[in-house]
């Protein structure tokens, strides 16, 4: 069940990405329209995470290519906002709000230039947005986990762009903040911009988003929303990995090369 | 005291030479070497001024004397190649970072010493000097050797100021820096190099065993101080210029002290100060609070059983009593209950402890705590009654009224606790 689309914001094209060799996405082949709230489901080492570093050119393709507004990420990369991972940084560092959500602003602001008042106004605005204004200058470590995932958003949204990657922004986030973050996306998916999400959690995902991408290594389906939730399909993602799948990775890792490198 | 004189009134130019030298040697290396605490690339400084000691002998070997230029150059080379090795092993092998970075270190030092007793072997008069690279000879600091060490100090410190933001991306979330375009590999190679630059111009003043300690100490030290990267870089510069010059001047005043090791005692010194008593991160302050949370809890457990003991009927409890219910603690009890006669919760006539106004309502608000969180327990989290009590017992000091305010709500504003007692709320009568 995968929806092509014309006109797409986002091509994925034959992509095959391994680590040290195994494959952890076989041949993913999709296009999304743009403006939409959009869903990447499946169960843990699915290869969410590396779907997204693929998109944003933080893991090399063995093959295959991504373009974005269909232009390469390269050209485009202004337009582009990430959000990691929480888990990926150090939250000890030493850091207020403040400084994080500036980081946003890093990408048009350029190398050496240091941000003035102007990018100040614009860090603010977004951590207002994200309802955090009472916490700029809290040092990062003392935040919830929630906070964090909120300070992180407040960042991406500093990047201005048109769209956003996220990657598990709803990890450790109590209720009432998920509903926030979720009424917060889709009011930038109405003003136009297309936000992908990966996400965890199928109940939420069935109310909030608005086309779904489901992952078990390989594309199982992707889509609007009503046509890929089905049992059938639910049970490809979560109800285990293909069998021949992992005997082939395991192939591929006892020899001394990749043979599905270009 | 006349040599404190003598050297700190700079009547001795070569000395201000090697004061200046050393500030500025200090700033520079507390400043890349904060960066790269932060980064948890400790371990990397040290191998790397390890292994700038056969660069060193070959930079001497090659120009027959101890000539700055050729000592500084080798001992980059050195210092780039055990770098690129590093990285270069641990992307291509399976072998984890402290094993390589343990053998880098022990190799190239080991090579280092090797080539030293080449030198001396050789019988070369001008190698007298050599030795002092080890540990260092900040008195011997001249001044050509001031521009060459000097100018690679201010380069640093122009550079890390001018890539703050770069830098901190770097250590804080390198992905994301890709992620809005910037050269993070590029940003990565210049952090190297001024990081093995930082050691190359220790090598005189501190050598090249101890070098690691000016680089990593200070930050580390600093940390206890602030949550800011601005004071913390500001904070671990004083730390490193303070000790720099303390050492010196050590070194100075007793004949036969190298320099290295003295700024190594004085920055630890530092360090351990700020471990035991820097606010609220030393281990002075964190007991302090510790304590004063304990006599708060112990206070509040007092209070606690004059309200059941009026609940029972009673008006007051007598101290023998409490000193029945909190057995073994007579001291304890007895300073608790000066504080809460202080703080105007209890009064005492002779031995009666009554409650007053103001201490019924902080004893009801501690036990109302406490029973709604035994209830949130029990509904919630559908632990039985019977356990409910003692995790209770310990939250009931820390719930803000925030929380108090949430439990009430999502509980419904609940009459009574699992154990079937009234919740006591502020407008009930005690």
């Amino acid at each position: 069940m995968i929806t092509q689309v014309d006109n797409p914001i986002l091509e994925i094209h034959d992509l095959i990405v391994s680590y040290d060799q195994s494959p952890v996405l076989w041949n993913v082949d999709l296009s999304l329209p743009s403006g939409k709230l959009i869903g990447i489901l499946g169960p843990n080492g699915a290869g969410k995470s590396t779907l997204i570093k693929a998109i944003m050119g933080l893991v090399k393709p063995s093959s295959g290519y991504v373009k974005i507004f269909d232009k390469t990420l390269e050209q485009v990369r202004s337009r582009i906002s990430y959000v990691p991972q929480r888990e990926s940084v150090d939250w000890n560092f030493p850091a207020s709000v403040l400084d994080v959500v500036m980081m946003g602003t890093y990408g048009k602001l350029g190398l050496f230039k240091r941000p003035g008042k102007k990018e100040k106004d614009i860090a603010l605005s977004c951590l207002d947005q994200v309802g955090m204004m009472s916490f700029v200058n809290r040092q990062i470590s003392e935040l919830s986990g929630g906070q964090q995932q909120r300070v992180f958003i407040a960042r991406a949204l500093a990047q201005e762009a048109d769209l956003y990657l996220m990657d598990e922004p709803f990890a450790g986030v109590d209720m009432s903040t998920e509903t926030a973050i979720f009424h917060l996306l889709q009011e930038m998916t109405a003003q136009g911009k297309t936000v992908i999400v990966v996400h965890h959690d199928i109940h939420s995902a069935m109310n909030y988003f608005d086309w779904m991408i489901m992952l078990n290594l390989h594309l199982v389906a992707s889509g609007p929303n009503e046509k890929v939730m089905s049992e059938e399909l639910l049970r490809k993602t979560y109800g285990g990995k293909l069998n021949l799948l992992t005997k082939v990775t395991d192939i591929i890792k006892q020899k001394d090369f990749n043979p599905l490198k270009n | 005291m006349e040599d404190f004189l003598y050297f700190f009134t700079f009547q001795d130019s070569s000395i201000a030479f090697v004061v200046i030298g050393i500030t500025l040697l200090g700033l520079g290396s507390a400043y890349v070497g904060t960066y790269s605490f932060l980064d948890k690339k400790a371990l990397l400084g040290d191998a790397i001024s390890h292994a700038v000691l056969p660069g060193i002998c070959l930079g001497f070997m090659l120009a027959g004397e101890k000539n700055p230029i050729y000592i500084v150059s080798g001992a980059f080379f050195s210092g780039a190649l055990a770098t690129f090795l590093t990285s270069w092993i641990r992307n291509n092998t399976k072998l984890s970072e402290d094993a390589i970075i343990a053998s880098i270190l022990s190799i190239f030092f080991g090579f280092g010493v090797v080539l030293l007793t080449v030198i001396q072997k050789s019988g070369n008069p001008e190698m007298a000097g050599l030795n002092q690279f080890i540990f260092g000879n900040a008195i011997a600091i001249l001044e050509e050797d001031l521009y060459i060490y000097g100018g690679l100090a201010i380069l640093i410190i122009i550079t890390l100021t001018v890539f703050q933001k770069e830098f901190s991306l770097l250590v804080f979330n390198p992905d994301f820096g890709i992620a809005v375009g910037y050269p993070m590999g590029l940003i990565r190679l210049i952090f190297n190099v001024l990081m093995i630059l930082a050691v190359v111009i220790g090598i005189q003043a501190i050598g090249v065993v101890l070098m690691a300690a000016l680089l990593i100490t200070p930050g580390a030290a600093a940390r206890f101080w602030t949550d800011r990267l601005h004071k913390l870089l500001i904070i671990s510069g004083i730390f490193s210029v303070i000790s720099g010059i303390a050492g010196t001047y050590i070194s100075f005043i007793l004949p036969q002290m190298p320099t290295g090791p003295w700024v190594v005692v004085c920055l630890s010194f530092l360090a351990l100060f700020s471990f035991l008593f820097a606010p609220n991160k030393g281990v002075l302050s964190r007991t302090i609070s510790r304590n004063k949370y304990l006599r708060k809890t112990h206070q509040d457990h007092l209070l606690k059983a004059l309200h059941h003991a009026i609940e029972e009927g009673k008006k007051y409890l007598t101290i023998e009593e409490i000193y029945e219910a909190f057995p073994y603690q007579k001291q304890k009890n007895n300073k608790s209950i000066d504080d809460l006669i202080k703080n105007r919760l209890v009064t005492k006539n002779q031995n009666i402890i009554i409650l007053t106004n103001e201490g019924k309502s902080e004893s009801k608000r501690i036990v109302r705590l406490h029973r709604l969180w035994e209830l949130y327990l029990n509904e919630y989290m559908n632990i039985a009654p019977d356990h409910v009590h003692d995790t209770a017992e310990k939250l009931e000091h820390i719930l803000t009224p925030e929380m108090e305010a949430l439990l009430e709500k999502r509980l419904n504003f609940p009459k009574l606790d699992p154990h079937q007692e009234n919740i006591p709320r502020d407008y009930d009568d005690l």
